[in-house]
């Protein structure tokens, strides 16, 4: 669960990015943080993964209070999210299962262990064949895929993922939303920054609406622009568009053979 | 940090040492240069303490005994001499008959004019004393007067006071220079580091946001230039090493080995000369590498 109580946040250039921001997003839900360029919504993520710390206020997640928590456990906090960017952030010198095991080499997972994780996650996004590839290899929405198998492999509770879809065509990103739901039906918590609307108005899931630092919406089922009556034909489900997506396997189903995988979650919940 | 963590960084501060082939020769030419000046200073230094060492054993101090002083008196302060190993090297008695040969041969060709002089009544008993270090005369000069039997205690007290006034001079520049040469390769070479950092800065920044500690970030770094400066001391050392056993095997062939001018041997110096260098190339690397570091490690 995400609590944002009355955060504030004003950089050293005096300028107001956050101005009392408070909502809660509980396990497993799917959001959308929507609104214009310089409203806010980059500092919010940024106080989500730690890069910024509020000047008043709270975040908590799962009832720890990031926004006090000491640098030595940023570290800690970071591998419970994975982080998704709209420039894939991925390391050109290593191939895809490098990038992707990376991720599991800094916390020490064993070789074994962490190429069978590596194998799996690279299978759900659809790129097992592509291991051994250079990420300038790959086309923009299959680095993107790779940056997602890179942030679930250490099955977060949270994904966190800005502009996902920015550097994409419009096809690829709807395959892209659809991996990120098909992740969040395994009932990890998604929070995507983005801009695009059409994504937006299909997926109707929870928008929190961003301006001037200030919420101005958060509803669910809702769209880029507020609730108002359409028609299904003019704006279908999102479901029901047949995707550009590889096929999917369920996160479970794909973990079933290793018997603890995936590693933390289970421990965590108990 | 598990194992394997621990063993992934060592193994990337290996990788790194290849990856950028000019930045390891431009930080290894760099830190070779600054370990050459302190070698050469250390080398220096270690020489003129050598040179002023023996110099300061000379005897310096000359103790005169009462005319009359009796047996008792004179082993009283033998025995003292014999016991303070800690400041005195060694010293010798000599009697007034051995005073007198010696008055008589410094006045070389005038010697005849004491042929008739009755040494027994008019010359003491003297002992003439070599310290450890010319620091020490104040000490022994202050306890040796306390001995019954002793009437004054001569002290060549301007050369003593050069030859301790130089030693420290000498100490404190070699401190002052170690300490300069060793922030100025800092800088330089976490400069040299920063450039093949600054090339590393987004996989520096993926590995924040993966959940990297700083500690493991920092480790391939400090490997990397810890490796740099290990390469650095091997070569100062050999330069120095020969470079100064040529010197020494040039000097010496002129000079007595047992003269108060004599060097110190290369075999001598080597191995400080080496620990030296090891100890400064790795601390320098590994320091300067971590710090170029700092600045990308704040995501």
């Amino acid at each position: 669960m995400i609590r944002f109580e009355n955060v504030c946040k004003t950089y050293k250039t005096g300028t107001d990015a956050l101005k009392g921001v408070s909502f809660v997003i509980e396990d497993g839900e799917f959001v959308f943080v929507i609104g214009k360029s310089g409203s806010g919504k980059s500092t919010l993520m940024k106080c989500i993964t730690r890069e910024e710390r509020p000047t008043s206020g709270m975040v908590m997640l799962d009832h720890f209070c990031i926004s006090k928590m000491p640098r030595a456990l940023v570290p800690v906090l970071r591998r419970q999210i994975g982080m998704i960017y709209q420039d894939f952030r991925l390391i050109e010198s290593k191939t895809v299962a490098e990038n992707v095991a990376f991720a599991g080499e800094i916390i020490g997972i064993s070789k074994k262990r962490l190429h069978q994780m590596v194998d799996i996650v690279l299978n759900i996004v659809g790129l097992r064949e592509k291991g051994s590839s250079m990420p300038q290899e790959l086309s923009g929405g299959e680095q993107q895929r790779v940056a997602i198998a890179r942030a679930m492999l250490n099955n977060p509770k949270l994904i966190v993922a800005d502009e996902p879809t920015g550097n994409l065509d419009p096809q690829t990103s709807e395959s892209v939303m659809a991996l990120l739901q098909e992740i969040n039906r395994d009932g990890t918590t998604v929070l995507i920054c983005t801009h695009d609307s059409n994504l937006v108005d299909r997926m109707k899931k929870r928008v929190i609406e961003i301006d001037d630092g200030l919420i101005v919406r958060d509803e669910k089922g809702s769209g880029y622009s507020a609730l108002k009556p359409t028609s299904k034909k003019a704006k279908p489900d999102f479901d029901e568009w047949e995707m550009n997506a590889p096929k999917m396997v369920s996160f479970d189903e794909m973990c079933k053979d290793l018997p603890d995988f995936p590693p933390s979650r289970g421990e965590d919940e108990k | 940090m598990t194992i394997r963590a621990f063993g992934n960084s060592v193994k990337e501060g290996f990788q790194g040492i290849i990856r950028h082939p000019l930045v390891t020769i431009a930080s290894v030419t760099t830190i070779l240069l600054m370990l050459l000046l302190m070698s050469v200073f250390f080398v220096f230094s270690a020489d003129a303490r050598y040179i002023m060492k023996k110099v300061g054993q000379q005897p310096p101090i000359e103790i005169y005994m009462k005319l009359n002083c009796s047996n008792d008196e004179l082993n009283m302060v033998s025995q003292y001499l014999s016991t303070d190993t800690e400041h005195v090297k060694s010293f010798a008695m000599l009697n007034p008959e051995q005073n007198y040969n010696r008055f008589k041969s410094n006045l070389g060709s005038s010697a005849s004019i004491l042929d008739d002089f009755d040494y027994n009544t008019y010359l003491p008993y003297t002992f003439t004393v070599q310290l450890q270090d010319p620091s020490y005369a104040g000490q022994v000069v202050t306890n040796i007067q306390a001995v019954p039997g002793v009437n004054k205690v001569m002290t060549e007290s301007r050369v003593m006071l050069f030859l301790t006034e130089t030693t420290k001079v000498v100490n404190i520049g070699t401190a002052v220079a170690f300490a300069v040469l060793f922030l100025i390769s800092l800088f330089i070479i976490s400069n040299m580091v920063r450039i093949s950092v600054y090339s590393r800065a987004t996989e520096i920044s993926i590995m924040k946001f993966v959940g990297a500690t700083n500690g493991y970030i920092r480790l391939p770094y400090i490997v990397e230039g810890g490796i740099v400066g290990c390469m650095s001391a091997i070569f100062a050392f050999l330069i120095t090493y020969f470079s100064y056993a040529r010197i020494y095997d040039w000097m010496m062939a002129k000079i007595e080995v047992s003269s108060y001018y004599a060097l110190l041997p290369a075999n001598r110096l080597a191995i400080w000369v080496l620990v030296l260098c090891l100890v400064s190339g790795i601390v320098i690397g590994a320091i300067g590498s971590g710090i170029a570091v700092r600045k990308y490690i704040k995501v």
